[in-house]
């Protein structure tokens, strides 16, 4: 009982935070900027951006520096909200960590088979470098696939990896890497809750987890019926694949066409109505920001709270950077509101 | 004392109005402008008038104008300025401009020069102890190098590159890193592109620079002081330009707020087949005085309709209020407005506040103190901070002559009570500590049966009965805190038997049932149906039901004798406040004779400011806590009528 009370801090320390992030009135004032410079000093005056932006000279400032210095004000947030009551030193709250080496090896992967030399260093976010186990600039050296199981050796994710197939021009099936990462990324995190919290604490995380896990599986399954014609075991072969988990989303995979599986989310998951295609993305991650939002305020445990947050903290990037995208190709405000995460 | 009542209404009118039509809605002062809907997209043929607002440009170059010269700005009469358009105002700016347009090219350029200067000497600092000359190492045949600054978290990456260069850190902060890089110069393309994509920020020396850094520096100020000799010279003669354009500049930015601000209104008007659409709220007492206001339109058509005509808008609340009560005003604020529907506590709180304040803080002089400090702050910083001090102060004298304490002196008002024949005052603090206990109990359970009968005649204003019949502050929470309290009251103070199985069996039993089972009961009241819990999709079963309700009862119970208990603090303030002042009466008696009054007057002030302080949070607290959660749903708009703002923000 003591160790569930012991993380409160951590969890109040979240939703004051949390009370900082950008609201929809935030969103709608950003939209009506007409440039990088205006949306930098809109943000650098806001109490969640204020400090990351403090020393940025908004003439001069380039973009994508604005939006990896955005991403790095979310990381350090979560690093020190995991060191704060030292949470970091179980295991289940590196999630984000693992989250960003299985991010940066499939940089590489695709780097590696696209043969743009460079491109993985140039894109590597620096601020990851000192807290991750992986040593991400040493990897940057591989050019080719087997160099990188040589460099991954003695890691977990060189076990994962190491069967996948490849071809005779020394590429390998990207889809399939991201499928047996995302796979072990999510049976660690469960593995680690199991192991790590007491019982009502690691269901909450586990429940949570598998709702994410549906969710990518919806998407993907829907993406692959309606751009590729994949048929159902084709689909079933690409899906995050965890014991227990997704089983009700058989008859899902099993469906013939694509109305048939926006009909089948209607009825199951969305509450908003989802018509056509280009609602159905942005109506299913609304419904997840309203579930991440409910944990948030609903729930007393710490990994609950901080995995939702660092979700959030995602959708709130994302958002501002589709609306610099928005504003710098002169898309119609009332479009890019549409299209943001916003409840 | 109430909630003021709302009309909705709708303006629609051709759209060759609308700027004239906004104009009056902005003069009235009592329009709540609401979004035509609520969606940014379209809805039924209806669009948002989402323009780019053309006033915005001619702001900021005003704005611009005003900074170059060195003009404050500040409202302006701006009646009698005649341009209007964005177009009339551009025009206007251009001639500002062209007045002083070479003058002030000429100081930029100095400016920029100087900044330049700045610059090269604080890259020449980081340079320092290099005795090679700069034009040479920026003039090499086979080498480029660059100066600027690096991001800190992208140094680490740069022993990895494959690539042909070296890179010379200067100072690194928490962000960038100033420092120089050295590369081939037939490779520098692919460099400078590998540096862009890691975010640096290149700086470029001015071409003067040369020689050493010794030599360079020396250069470097004696071009410094003639540049800024020159810009000095060049603001002198902007100075008197900006004498003789101050008026026309002030006026017509004035006025381009006004109309900006009129402007970003559209954003909340729709659009429909040449016509414009508004809605809003204005308060019922000023519909004439707004319909006046409209009357001189020719297509523009008003339509009045109840304030809960459009379900997706939310009536504003405005709180009436008398001028006893309307100090009191921001404490209802802080808390929370309540809703249109609701009830408003300020006269409430005001009576309450006071009267409280009067018996925690009550001393005759100390509270005459705080009525002349009222009158100040009133005055001079905060209108309504000012009134609630003199309303408390005017209470604490009330209380204080009842205690027969002035300023710490606990004997002096006692001949006038011998001389009126009241045997019965002043109130010997000390002496009669267990009537202040009690007396301020009672007071707790006065206050706390008030809360519930205005929750029981909130809860039937809106048709809840959960909340008015069978909730812990309905008639049933109201029924079975005063059986209880009576029954206590009666049993231990007055020996009265009145605690029997009838009076329990009705009194407390029933109630507790009552709120025990308010859900099912209000739903069947309401909707003639039998269900465990509110919300329809929700099983409940009644093993949940049971466990889930035992604890809340728990809860309720817990919270009546909490709530009724923290009510002692009043009595404890009233000890609290008379042992203090004895304390200072005591350290006055030890004192000389000189250094008497000295401590008299720190020791009041002392305890004026301390005392004063803690009592008026601590009755906040109980206002907010055991009173206003009763009853108050403090989720009402705040009633915001349309006008323009004066903003002052030049870059």
């Amino acid at each position: 009982m003591l160790d569930g009370l012991s993380s409160n801090a951590t969890v109040s320390k979240i939703r004051a935070i949390h009370g900082r992030m950008l609201t929809k009135d935030n969103y709608h004032e950003m939209l009506t900027k007409r440039s990088v410079q205006e949306i930098t000093e809109y943000l650098a005056a806001t109490p969640r951006f204020a400090s990351v932006l403090a020393d940025i000279d908004p003439n001069t400032v380039h973009r994508g520096f604005l939006e990896t210095l955005l991403e790095k004000e979310n990381f350090d947030t979560y690093i020190r909200l995991c060191q704060f009551q030292q949470l970091d030193k179980i295991p289940f709250f590196d999630f984000l960590i693992e989250k960003t080496e299985i991010d940066c090896i499939l940089m590489l992967i695709n780097s590696i088979n696209t043969g743009v030399d460079r491109s993985y260093l140039n894109d590597l976010p620096g601020y990851v470098i000192n807290h991750t186990k992986l040593d991400l600039l040493e990897l940057s050296s591989a050019d080719d696939f087997n160099k990188l199981m040589k460099l991954l050796r003695g890691t977990p994710y060189h076990k994962t990896l190491v069967r996948a197939a490849l071809s005779d021009d020394g590429t390998v099936d990207y889809t399939e890497c991201e499928r047996r990462l995302r796979t072990q990324y999510y049976t660690n995190i469960i593995k680690n809750a199991e192991e790590a919290f007491p019982d009502s604490q690691s269901d909450e995380v586990v429940r949570m987890v598998k709702q994410d896990i549906d969710f990518l599986n919806q998407i993907n399954a829907y993406r692959m019926k309606a751009y590729f014609g994949f048929s159902a075991e084709q689909i079933k072969k690409h899906q995050i694949k965890i014991s227990n988990i997704g089983k009700k989303l058989d008859s899902y995979y099993e469906l013939d066409t694509p109305e048939q599986m926006l009909e089948w989310l209607n009825k199951n998951e969305a509450q908003a109505d989802l018509t056509d295609v280009s609602t159905l993305e942005v109506g299913m991650q609304r419904e997840k920001f309203r579930r991440l939002e409910h944990q948030i305020y609903r729930s007393f445990n710490a990994p609950v709270v901080l995995y939702a947050f660092t979700q959030l903290c995602g959708y709130e990037t994302s958002n501002i950077i589709h609306i610099i995208e928005g504003i710098r190709y002169g898309v119609d405000p009332s479009y890019i509101e549409n299209n943001i995460l916003i409840c | 004392m109430g909630i003021e009542k709302m009309e909705l209404v709708t303006l629609v009118g051709q759209m060759s109005e609308l700027d004239l039509c906004l104009d009056k809605c902005c003069e009235s002062g009592c329009f709540h402008i609401e979004p035509a809907f609520s969606s940014v997209g379209t809805a039924n043929g209806l669009t948002m008038l989402n323009e780019k607002n053309g006033y915005s440009a001619q702001l900021k170059e005003f704005e611009r104008l005003a900074s170059e010269l060195g003009i404050e700005l500040e409202q302006t009469d701006h009646s009698g300025y005649a341009p209007r358009t964005p177009e009339e105002f551009a025009q206007r700016a251009k001639e500002i401009g062209q007045s002083f347009e070479e003058i002030s090219q000429r100081r930029k350029q100095a400016q920029q020069k100087i900044s330049e200067v700045n610059g090269a000497i604080t890259q020449i600092d980081h340079l320092k102890g290099m005795n090679s000359d700069f034009k040479e190492i920026f003039s090499c045949k086979y080498v480029a190098a660059r100066i600027g600054r690096l991001p800190t978290d992208n140094l680490e990456k740069l022993d990895y590159y494959d690539e042909n260069f070296f890179f010379v850190p200067f100072e690194t902060e928490s962000l960038y890193c100033w420092g120089m890089y050295f590369c081939p110069e037939n490779e520098k393309a692919i460099i400078d592109d590998l540096f862009r994509s890691m975010y640096f920020e290149r700086i470029t020396l001015p071409g003067f620079v040369e020689g050493d850094s010794d030599k360079a520096l020396k250069k470097l100020k004696q071009d410094l002081e003639q540049q800024q000799a020159e810009s000095d010279e060049c603001s002198r003669q902007m100075e008197l330009i900006s004498q003789q354009v101050k008026d026309e500049i002030l006026k017509a930015y004035s006025k381009l707020c006004y109309l900006h601000g009129t402007f970003e209104l559209r954003k909340k008007v729709g659009f429909m087949s040449g016509k414009f659409y508004i809605k809003g709220f204005v308060p019922k007492k000023d519909k004439k005085h707004f319909s006046e206001l409209m009357q001189g339109f020719e297509s523009v058509v008003v339509s009045y309709m109840p304030p809960d005509a459009d379900a997706n808008c939310t009536p504003p609340t405005i709180l009436k209020n008398s001028w006893f009560t309307r100090p009191f005003n921001m404490l209802v604020e802080m808390y929370g407005l309540p809703n249109y529907g609701g009830f408003n506590p300020t006269a409430f709180v005001a009576v309450t506040y006071t009267v409280l304040f009067g018996i925690m803080f009550g001393d005759l002089g100390q509270g005459f103190l705080v009525v002349l400090l009222g009158l100040l702050v009133g005055k001079k910083l905060n209108k309504n901070a000012g009134g609630m001090m003199v309303r408390c102060g005017l209470s604490s004298m009330v209380f204080g002559t009842l205690y027969g304490s002035v300023f710490g002196f606990e004997e002096l008002l006692d001949p006038m009570y011998e001389q009126l024949g009241v045997d019965f005052l002043p109130l010997k603090v000390f002496k009669q500590t267990n009537f202040i206990l009690v007396t301020a109990v009672g007071i707790g359970v006065a206050l706390i049966i008030m809360s519930m009968l205005i929750n029981i005649y909130v809860g039937f204003k809106q048709k809840d009965y959960e909340k008015a019949i069978f909730g812990c502050n309905g008639i049933a929470g109201l029924i079975f805190y005063s059986s209880v309290a009576a029954g206590l009251v009666g049993t231990i103070m007055f020996d009265m038997k009145i605690m029997s199985l009838p009076f329990v069996l009705c009194l407390i039993v029933i109630p507790l049932v009552c709120i025990f089972c308010r859900v099912p009961f209000s739903i069947a009241v309401k909707y003639k149906k039998f269900r465990l819990s509110a919300d329809e999709d929700e099983k409940m079963t009644v093993g949940g039901f049971i466990v889930e309700n035992f604890f809340e009862m728990f809860e309720f119970l817990l919270s009546y004798i909490s709530n009724t208990m923290s009510f002692l603090r009043v009595g404890g303030f009233v000890l609290s406040h008379a042992g203090m002042m004895l304390v200072v009466m005591t350290l006055m008696d030890g004192a000389s004779a000189a250094a008497q009054p000295v401590v008299l007057v720190i020791g009041n002030a002392f305890v004026m400011a301390m005392e004063g302080m803690i009592v008026a949070i601590q009755i906040i607290r109980l206002e907010f806590y055991e009173i206003f959660s009763r009853f108050s749903e403090s989720d009402g708009v705040p009633f915001e009528p349309v006008g323009t703002k004066f903003s002052a923000t030049p870059e």
